[in-house]
């Protein structure tokens, strides 16, 4: 019944517009603009659904294209590289128009990527970069963050600026790519500072217990620790609560995509920095690379492009009510 | 086994007091009062699991869907609580959640007689899909203010000493005392021993397994309570990490046989003590995590043949079908 | 009632419920309830998902399932015999970095880094099989941890290599041929899979090798005490299943080309589930290579299709959780009560109905007399169950033994007895065939030759399988009664393909037609089956005329004719319709005539049950075989008839007290030898006015007989 009734509202307006049309003038873009959209497919693939960084995406893209008429099909390989190699394979054979990929690594997509591009089809890599170059990467820039981070250590923690020296590392995973690049931008730092003593090095397998327990063992031997820095909000919960427990007053500086736990982890003293990439922001980067692929109609892999996101150093003092965003409510 | 033969729980009891001297002299920092108190922390929520995981195990099953049940139903918890409900009436409808699935993962083993293996395998992956998809929109749940009271189960102190450890104590002795003077706690050896046996004088065979996964369920909540307390909120994705294989590995670590009916809760505490010394010595000497993976499994498996020759199995002893 | 009893008969005749009871009894059909699940789950997703069946979709589930099945495969022979290997998961992942670094860092050429990968994987194989095989280390236990160690050893790897992995590129064609090319159109890794899955099915069923495999599987400790090198065979199930692991590896390495931290992770998992979805048990000594093969193809289905569905945030978890629950469930029900379930339906009865008996009073023919009263006993409790008697030309007695001889009494007295031969099977019916050589139907072996100096030789034991029965009907189960034709052509019966020889008196609640005549040519040493679908056969006897022979079909009480040469060729007519009791063994008799046995006499009880197959099949159901109503063979007679099927007469032992059981009676020269299967003599009436130097040998070969005398 409704149905019906907007149908023929519909109608009603359309016959208006059309007696209007004599009047004004069109914009001549804006057909071919429209047109380049309608009914064209994305393809999403993160590592899994269901986290900050891969919902915000997702909530980005399908708030930016959807309403030009885009699909957008989520595929969730749900933590397992192989199902994701899987629905990439699948989607090759699909023939969507875009796919957006997170990497698991630098490794494990980068034949399948080729092919796709083969195919014809736009691929968007967003925050992991893949060993094969396709048309767009939107993300951050692991090596220069890990310098970033090196020199935040350096800043705080050399004994010429007050520190002990004292610093250690949690990681998740040692050998998923960011870490790898991370260690190498601190590394590149710290070798240059030999005043700075990386006192523990460990992967905590993203488990924010295990986080927690490394980080209390570290403390314990170390009681005059500067800083602890963990790869990934999440886990960090975990050194947190470590570093309340022994009452020490030990530096945690973290990093994630930046939505609004970390603002009250901030503001409550969970952590004490936190280096964030603006998730809606490389959401909207995506989208508009998208956009701009969707009207070139250059065959898939002619131009390649990067956007390396924008890295903020978030403090208590510097955050704003805007620095965080909020993860997309569900219904 | 033989008065003259070390038992499995000696031989690991041994390595995990050889490792201490060798940290204790290698190491300056390890053997402070702060350091085994901060050992024994990190371990108890294994160890809590370990109970769990060892009262299955007693009862010839084991239960894969442990830490899933754990992580969804507290994780769950938090949400209610998150979204406005009152902690003790979000506890008790998780709680109740826990010990239905518990339940069901014993009828599965005693009614449908799935092997338990199976049965809690598909119940772990089945348990923490339905999570995802019906009761959680993320993979972690941070605790909000409102539970703010349960902090103190893993983060406070009790004359000093951390409060997971008095509970890992409290639940050793609880499962100790149910094994040894609870009627239904020697029908549960019994039926580990010998199901056939059990059934033909009268112990009431499926019940007491109904009622083992049932225990398992409940002491899984309280460590996963324990577990959100110390890090404030629940990630999900220990569901689907190899996190029950270390459960396993504590528990047949400490010499409860995957054939039944032997065993206690010492064997647990045995077990996990050696998990804790490694860990806690490796991390203060700083090991590559990778390494440390190795140099744990080589432990264990050095364990595992110490006991093989000591007590030997063969072709004519051992147990069709006890992989 | 004439209407209700017209539909019983065609409900019966058109519906086959024995086929059920077949069905169940093939090994095959362990496999229904994966196949099943296979059909549902293609199904279900085939339906589901738009296009599932395309070539390119297809073609990319098949090359992924290749890398997957090998994993499957692998664990199934280490769970075939009886032991578990977690570690599949690392191995594949150590494969897959090994390989990789090799050829791009190491730039070993292709063949080596194959050879070396499938070395590696066979090395963490050894590793297992030692600890598990040699020093039997508990399976899941040790496996679990070597788990973890590969798998570290993997991150290690990884830490090292995988940045200059995946810098490098790989210039071959070969290599990449492995992961992106085929063989006529086949991914090479699904030719790989058929290849490994067909090679292990023969060594599993075919060869030694795998007989110890499943043997140590099905139990260690006979297994052991046999004499079967348990260590070593499961050492060796661990090294299969460690290359196999590689290979996979190898495989994904060159699809993929790059090295995941989490490669294979939870790999072990999937397998198992794979594994037990295509009914392969836990624990040993149930499985095989097309096993491992569904369950890996169903697994495969469900996951990539949950993916491809975009089922979000653990909706895959769930599905898979619950399909593998059910999954599982329905198998274990089905294992535990196949059997039962198959003891219940294996019974079918059919609707049977038989002419009114007729009278055994008065002016019949069947009159009761006491006529083998005076017959009297030999080898009197030194002989058990004679099914058949026969003599030689040297009027010795052969009869056959249920301890699997064929026992010979010597003349005169007969007080004297031997072992003739020893045959293994419960002898049945004998003959003489013209070359003097005693051939013999031994039942659940054959048609066996026994020559006078005592060796044996199997003629036959099987025949011609027919096309369309579900049971393996080529094999002989009963062979029963024998005769031979002029040109040396032996036809034989076999009473029931359905039972064995033991449950022979279970065929009668069915009544249905699951014997045959079977005929063996010597001259050609072909065995074919003549005439099917008969109710019981039993005796049978090439008649005076060398063309035909009477066959006795026990269950319907009747004695029919069949012409195997001569103008009625191919024919059979009925001879005696309406037996008062169920007949046995046919004999020639000195007139011309014929002898004949009836084991049993009808009852109007069982009758009337025969018309009723309804209520024989809940009796089969719902009671305990003790209870159930069999046909009475316990008091039987002899009688006497021609050509026409008139009788002659009847020779009967009111009360049964010299001879109670009759299935088999001889003539030679003047006296009639009997014998009973569940007897304990021989019996020997002397018969009255006939010729006194007729033998059986003399009518059948003429001048063979000792005494040459004809009739």
């Amino acid at each position: 019944m409704r149905r019906i009734l907007t149908g023929l509202l519909a109608a009603g307006l359309a016959a208006c517009a059309g007696s209007a049309l004599a009047q004004g003038i069109d914009d001549p873009t804006r057909a071919p603009y429209y047109d380049s959209f309608a009914g064209k497919r994305v393809a999403y693939i993160p590592v899994a659904m269901g986290f900050d960084l891969t919902e915000g995406w997702a909530a980005g893209l399908k708030e930016a294209l959807e309403p030009l008429g885009m699909s957008i099909d989520i595929r969730d390989p749900n933590w397992s590289t192989d199902a994701g190699a899987q629905a990439l394979t699948s989607l090759i054979t699909e023939k969507p128009d875009v796919i957006v990929v997170h990497n698991p690594d630098v490794q494990s997509y980068a034949r399948l990527l080729k092919r796709a591009e083969e195919a014809g089809i736009y691929v968007v890599q967003v925050n992991m970069r893949s060993a094969y170059s396709t048309d767009v990467f939107v993300g951050a820039d692991y090596v220069g963050m890990g310098e970033q981070i090196g020199q935040r250590m350096v800043d705080k923690c050399a004994p010429a600026n007050g520190g002990s020296g004292k610093v250690a590392i949690t990681q998740g995973v040692l050998t998923a790519a960011a870490s790898i690049y991370q260690m190498q931008g601190i590394t590149n730092v710290l070798s240059k500072h030999p005043e700075i003593q990386l006192v523990s090095n460990q992967a905590a397998d993203w488990d924010s217990t295990k986080a927690k327990n490394i980080a209390a063992t570290v403390i314990q031997q170390h009681p005059d620790l500067c800083m602890i820095t963990g790869f990934w909000d999440v886990m960090d919960v975990g050194t947190a609560a470590a570093i309340k427990e022994s009452g020490k007053p030990v530096y945690l500086l973290t990093q994630g995509g930046g939505n609004r736990m970390v603002c009250d982890g901030l503001a409550n003293g969970t952590y004490s920095e936190s280096v964030v990439y603006f998730v809606p922001g490389q959401a909207r980067d995506m989208a508009n690379m998208i956009k701009y692929l969707l009207q070139q109609k250059q065959p898939a892999g002619a131009t390649k492009t990067t956007l390396f996101t924008k890295l903020d150093f978030l403090t208590k003092d510097n955050m704003t009510a805007a620095s965080c965003w909020d993860m997309p409510t569900k219904g | 086994m033989g008065m003259g033969r070390l038992s499995q729980e000696q031989i690991v009891f041994g390595l995990a007091l050889l490792l201490c001297v060798g940290f204790a002299l290698a190491l300056p920092g390890f053997l402070t009062t702060n350091n085994v108190l901060n050992l024994v922390r990190s371990v108890s929520i294994l160890g809590i699991l370990g109970v769990a995981m060892g009262l299955v195990v007693i009862g010839r099953g084991i239960d894969l869907s442990l830490v899933a049940l754990m992580a969804v139903s507290v994780a769950w918890a938090l949400h209610m609580v998150g979204t406005g409900m009152p902690l003790p009436q979000a506890l008790i409808i998780a709680l109740a959640f826990s010990l239905f699935i518990g339940a069901v993962n014993g009828w599965l083993v005693a009614y449908v007689e799935i092997p338990a293996i199976f049965a809690t395998l598909a119940m772990g992956t089945l348990i923490y899909g339905f999570g995802r998809y019906f009761l959680l929109d993320l993979d972690v749940v941070y605790m909000p203010e409102a539970a703010r009271h349960i902090l103190w189960l893993g983060q406070g102190t009790l004359f000093g000493v951390p409060v997971p450890i008095f509970l890992f104590a409290a639940v050793c002795l609880g499962g100790h005392l149910f094994l040894r003077y609870a009627k239904s706690g020697r029908y549960l050896r019994a039926v580990g021993d010998n199901m056939l046996a059990a059934r033909i004088t009268g112990v009431p065979a499926r019940p007491v397994v109904v009622l083992q996964y049932v225990l398992s369920s409940l002491i899984g909540f309280m460590a996963g309570i324990v577990t959100a307390a110390s890090v404030a909120s629940m990630n999900t994705r220990l569901a689907i990490s190899t996190y029950v294989y270390d459960v396993i590995l504590v528990v047949v670590l400490g010499g409860i046989g995957l054939s039944g009916g032997r065993g206690g809760i010492r064997n647990v505490i045995v077990g996990t003590l050696l998990i804790g010394v490694l860990l806690n010595g490796m991390t203060i000497l700083d090991i590559q995590y990778t390494v440390q993976n190795v140099i744990k499994g080589a432990i264990l498996l050095t364990a595992i043949v110490i006991d093989t020759i000591l007590n030997p199995r063969d072709e004519q002893t051992a147990q069709q079908g006890d992989i | 009632m004439a209407v209700s009893d017209t539909l019983v008969r065609w409900r019966y005749r058109l519906v086959p419920d024995h086929l059920l009871g077949e069905i169940l009894t093939k090994r095959w059909v362990d496999n229904a309830i994966p196949v099943l699940i296979l059909v549902i789950v293609v199904a279900v997703f085939g339906s589901l998902i738009p296009d599932f069946f395309g070539a390119a979709s297809i073609a990319n589930l098949m090359r992924q399932w290749g890398e997957f099945a090998l994993i499957v495969l692998a664990l199934m022979i280490v769970m075939v015999a009886g032991g578990i290997d977690l570690s599949v998961g690392s191995t594949f992942a150590l494969g897959n970095i090994v390989a990789l670094a090799l050829l791009s860092v190491g730039e070993w050429p292709v063949w080596a880094v194959v050879a070396a990968t499938l070395a590696c994987g066979a090395a963490v194989g050894l590793v297992n099989g030692l600890l598990v095989g040699y020093l039997r280390l508990r399976a899941f236990l040790t496996t679990l941890v070597t788990l973890i160690i590969v798998r570290a050893v993997v991150d290690m790897l990884l830490l090292k290599y995988s940045v200059a992995i995946a810098g490098s590129f790989v210039d071959s064609d070969l290599w990449y041929w492995f992961g992106e090319g085929g063989i006529l159109g086949v991914p090479f890794s699904v030719v790989v899979i058929a290849v490994l899955a067909i090679a292990t099915h023969l060594v599993l069923s075919r060869t030694r090798a795998g007989w110890h495999v499943l043997a140590v599987g099905g139990s260690r400790r006979s297994a052991h005490n046999v004499g079967i090198p348990v260590r070593r065979v499961i050492c060796m199930t661990y090294v299969a299943s460690g290359t196999l692991a590689a290979l996979a590896g190898v495989l994904l390495a060159s699809r993929l080309g790059g090295a995941g931290a989490d490669t294979g992770v939870g790999l072990e998992i999937a397998a198992l589930t794979a594994a037990v979805l295509g009914g392969n048990s836990l624990g040993g000594g149930r499985g095989s290579a097309a096993k491992a093969i569904i369950g890996s193809i169903t697994v495969m289905i469900m996951v990539n299709g949950l993916v491809r569905l975009g089922v979000v945030r653990g909706g895959s978890s769930l599905m898979l959780g619950l399909v593998l629950l059910a999954a599982v469930a329905i198998d274990v029900r089905w294992l535990k009560n196949r059997l039962k379930f198959l003891n219940k339906v294996y019974v079918s009865p059919t609707y049977a109905e038989l002419p009114a008996a007729p009278s055994t009073e008065g002016a019949s023919p069947y009159a009761l007399n006491d006529r083998l009263r005076s017959v009297e006993a030999i080898g009197l409790d030194r002989i058990d169950g004679p099914e058949d008697v026969i003599l030689d030309g040297d009027d010795n007695i052969y009869v056959g033994n249920r301890t699997g001889d064929i026992v010979r009494f010597l003349a005169p007295d007969y007080a004297r007895q031997e072992v003739f031969a020893h045959v293994g099977g419960r002898p049945l019916g004998m003959a003489f065939a013209k070359d003097g050589a005693l051939l013999v139907c031994i039942g659940g072996m054959g048609l066996y030759r026994v020559g006078m100096d005592r060796s044996i030789e199997k003629l036959t034991d099987e025949t011609n399988r027919s096309w369309f029965s579900i049971i393996d009907d080529s094999r002989l189960r009963l062979a029963d009664d024998l005769d031979i034709a002029p040109d040396g052509r032996v036809f034989f019966s076999e009473a029931t393909i359905r039972y064995e020889m033991h449950e022979w008196p279970v065929d009668c609640l069915e009544s249905r037609g699951n014997g045959r005549i079977i005929c063996f040519d010597p001259n050609t040493g072909t065995t074919r089956t003549v005439l099917k679908n008969l109710v019981f056969p039993n005796g049978i006897c090439v008649m005076h005329d060398g063309q035909s022979f009477l066959f006795a079909e026990t269950w319907t009480c009747r004695v029919s004719r069949y012409w195997f040469e001569g103008p009625k060729k191919g024919t059979v007519e009925p001879v005696i319709a309406d037996l008062p009791g169920y007949p046995d063994n046919i004999n020639r008799a000195s007139d011309g005539t014929y002898w004949l046995a009836l084991v049993g006499m009808r009852t109007p009880a069982f009758d009337l049950a025969l018309k009723m197959p309804g209520f024989r099949k809940r009796m089969a159901r719902r009671i305990a075989p003790d209870e159930w109503m069999y046909p009475n063979i316990n008091t039987g007679c002899v009688l006497r008839f021609d050509e026409a099927g008139r009788i002659i007469e009847t020779l009967w032992d009111l009360g049964g007290e010299s001879h109670p059981m009759i299935t088999s009676m001889r003539e030679h020269k003047g006296h009639l030898y009997i014998g009973g299967i569940l007897n304990n003599r021989v019996g020997r009436l002397t018969l009255e006015g006939v010729d006194t130097s007729w033998t059986g040998q003399a009518s059948y070969w003429g001048g063979q007989s000792s005494d040459g005398a004809k009739p």
